[in-house]
């Protein structure tokens, strides 16, 4: 389903490559997870998966369902499925949540050739998927995201991502911020969305997050390329041994 | 005026100087650089078109002279003033409608008894190129109550000074809301003056403007007496090549303890070759005084564009509901049909020049 191969980065104007002969396969129906030290190039592999300004794509290429992925523009790549939920999710001010959801929601249905929700068939289903997060209605009439608390922010991703239903989901440590609690409610919408056809990339500093949402495959990314490779255990032997042993 | 240098035709025309960029007052919107001697309204009068409430009624009086120059071309070209005196204790659901104002020149008297309550929806526009000087006067008696609204629209050649002089007694209160999308060379000036204490007073505005667009949102507030609480919040948005001016002076006098003042103007610029001029001030002689101001000029927040596109939303609609939002702010607390209306004008604007 995605497809990278042997992709290189750089971030400002080519100063520092950051991704450095990447390359991985994910096939739909399939989670897998990236785990690697600080600086590795977790966030940038989301970023110039979902084509953010400033990151600048040297070498490889990204093959998404078929198609190349690097040629699309973010909303392109958006209304095609791919969703990221943030590291640090923007806060949007003076747009209320819902009125930006619907947006989201009705410009990649219009993308896609769909009819777009009318305003009753969107409210049921943003009211049943936010009791579900345990969202406060209150909430999504506040401009999204601002003085919303970290764990808010996050909850509010997965509130994003489950009305969206994207085919192709990318978490860039969407455990920073969570409590126990927050963190299994999170891991049940995330779990809830697994199936035969959509595939998932699972970004994380640490194992806990696997014990909810359990990979198929666990890589682990070191100085910009996969350094090895291997099923859900290898996460527990990171979290007990750490990266040194991958240390250039 | 400082010296004179020799009169342009339009101002030979008009017999005597127009405001200039060497007149420190003037210097970002300069009248006599704009104006061509076959303006149509050069030397004409304007006549305004008033819709007002059955038990008001529009009266012409004798034109008396002002001392600034914009009011003297007033007093010379308007012929009689326009009139409406509006009794004391006043009260009216309709609103009052002041449009027609799209060439020449005019004065008119608005003058609110004690008590009275008034809502005047004003509406600057022209379609054709055009020389427009409006000056109008509002005194609100003691505890009367404004409710100013102005939109303005020019053709992209034109010319329109409007000056606005709002005489405030004790506890008067003046809501105003202006939003400009603009003309070949624009000001809205207000001057507020409270004459007595415990003004009102909210004098908020937005521009939006593109290609060679220019608005001047000029305002003073002249303090004279204590207790008065000031709120005033401008927005601008420009693009293209054209340009926005802000210039806002709160002046808090030795008499006017306790006043409660907050200034903002917050612009944002689309494109690299707009242009925003900004000079907030405040000078202030009395000593118990809360007065703040604040002025930024910024462009949109790429981070946040990128996580709008991120979630299907393209850039041009990204930048709209970005901008739409920074905006509306300023109109929060207008009444709910005035808002509607503008916000609709805003998006209108917006799906154009984002």
């Amino acid at each position: 389903m995605l497809k990278i191969n042997n992709l290189t980065a750089t971030v400002n104007e080519g100063a520092m490559t950051i991704l450095n002969g990447l390359s991985l396969d994910i096939p739909a129906g399939e989670v897998h997870a990236i785990m690697g030290p600080n600086g590795a190039g977790k966030s940038t592999l989301s970023y110039v998966l979902t084509g953010r300004d400033g990151y600048d794509v040297t070498g490889g290429s990204v093959e998404y369902m078929g198609k190349n992925l690097l040629d699309m523009e973010p909303e392109e790549r958006a209304a095609a499925g791919l969703f990221l939920s943030f590291q640090y999710p923007l806060e949007i001010p003076g747009v209320p949540t819902m009125t930006f959801l619907r947006t989201a929601v009705n410009a990649q249905l219009k993308a896609r050739g769909a009819e777009e929700l009318s305003a009753p068939e969107f409210l049921k289903k943003a009211r049943k998927i936010a009791a579900d997060l345990k969202i406060k209605p209150d909430m999504l009439k506040r401009p999204l995201n601002v003085g919303f608390s970290g764990g808010e922010k996050k909850r509010m991703e997965i509130f994003q991502m489950m009305m969206l239903e994207p085919k192709f989901i990318v978490m860039d440590e969407t455990d920073s911020g969570l409590d126990v609690d927050a963190m299994r409610i999170v891991a049940d919408g995330v779990n809830a969305l697994r199936s035969p056809d959509r595939g998932m990339l699972v970004i994380t500093h640490y194992q806990r997050l696997l014990d909810y949402i359990v990979p198929d495959k666990v890589h682990v990314l070191v100085a910009g390329r996969i350094a090895e490779s291997g099923d859900a255990d290898l996460a527990k032997k990171l979290e007990a041994e750490g990266y040194d042993a991958y240390a250039a | 005026m400082p010296t004179q240098p020799n009169l342009t035709e339009a101002e030979t025309r008009l017999g005597g100087a127009l405001p200039h960029r060497r007149v420190e007052a003037w210097k970002w919107t300069d009248v006599r650089n704009s104006v061509k001697e076959t303006a149509s309204g050069l030397v004409s009068a304007c006549e305004p078109v008033f819709e007002l409430p059955s038990d008001l009624s529009v009266n012409r009086a004798v034109n008396t002279a002002k001392d600034h120059a914009m009011g003297t071309l007033a007093h010379n070209f308007s012929g009689e003033s326009y009139l409406i005196d509006v009794p004391a204790g006043y009260q009216s659901i309709d609103v009052v409608r002041l449009s027609g104002l799209s060439a020449g020149h005019a004065r008119i008297f608005i003058k609110l008894g004690k008590s009275a309550e008034l809502t005047v929806i004003e509406d600057h526009r022209s379609d054709e190129a055009g020389f427009v000087n409006i000056e109008v006067n509002y005194d609100l008696g003691e505890g009367a109550s404004l409710t100013r609204t102005m939109t303005h629209r020019d053709h992209a050649q034109s010319t329109r000074i409007v000056t606005s002089q709002i005489n405030a007694w004790a506890s008067a209160k003046v809501i105003q809301h202006a939003l400009s999308f603009g003309g070949g060379l624009s000001r809205l000036e207000t001057n507020v003056a409270a004459l007595g204490e415990g003004l009102n007073a909210q004098i908020h505005g937005a521009y939006l403007l593109n290609d060679q667009r220019h608005t001047d949102m000029t305002s003073y507030i002249d303090l004279g007496a204590p207790d008065g609480v000031i709120r005033q919040t401008v927005k601008g948005v420009v693009t293209d090549k054209a340009r926005g001016v802000f210039q806002g002076k709160f002046h808090v006098r030795r008499p006017a303890q306790h006043t409660d003042a907050e200034m903002r103007h917050d612009a944002l610029m689309l494109s690299d070759t707009s242009e925003i001029r900004a000079k907030p001030e405040l000078e202030i002689y009395a000593d118990d005084v809360e007065c703040a101001h604040g002025n930024t000029l910024g462009a949109l927040d790429e981070s946040a564009l990128f996580y709008m596109r991120q979630r299907g939303i393209p850039l041009k609609e990204a930048r709209a509901l970005l901008t739409e939002a920074f905006v509306a702010e300023v109109f929060d607390d207008l009444a709910e049909d005035r808002r509607d209306d503008f916000m609709t004008d805003i998006r209108t604007w917006l799906e154009a020049n984002s």
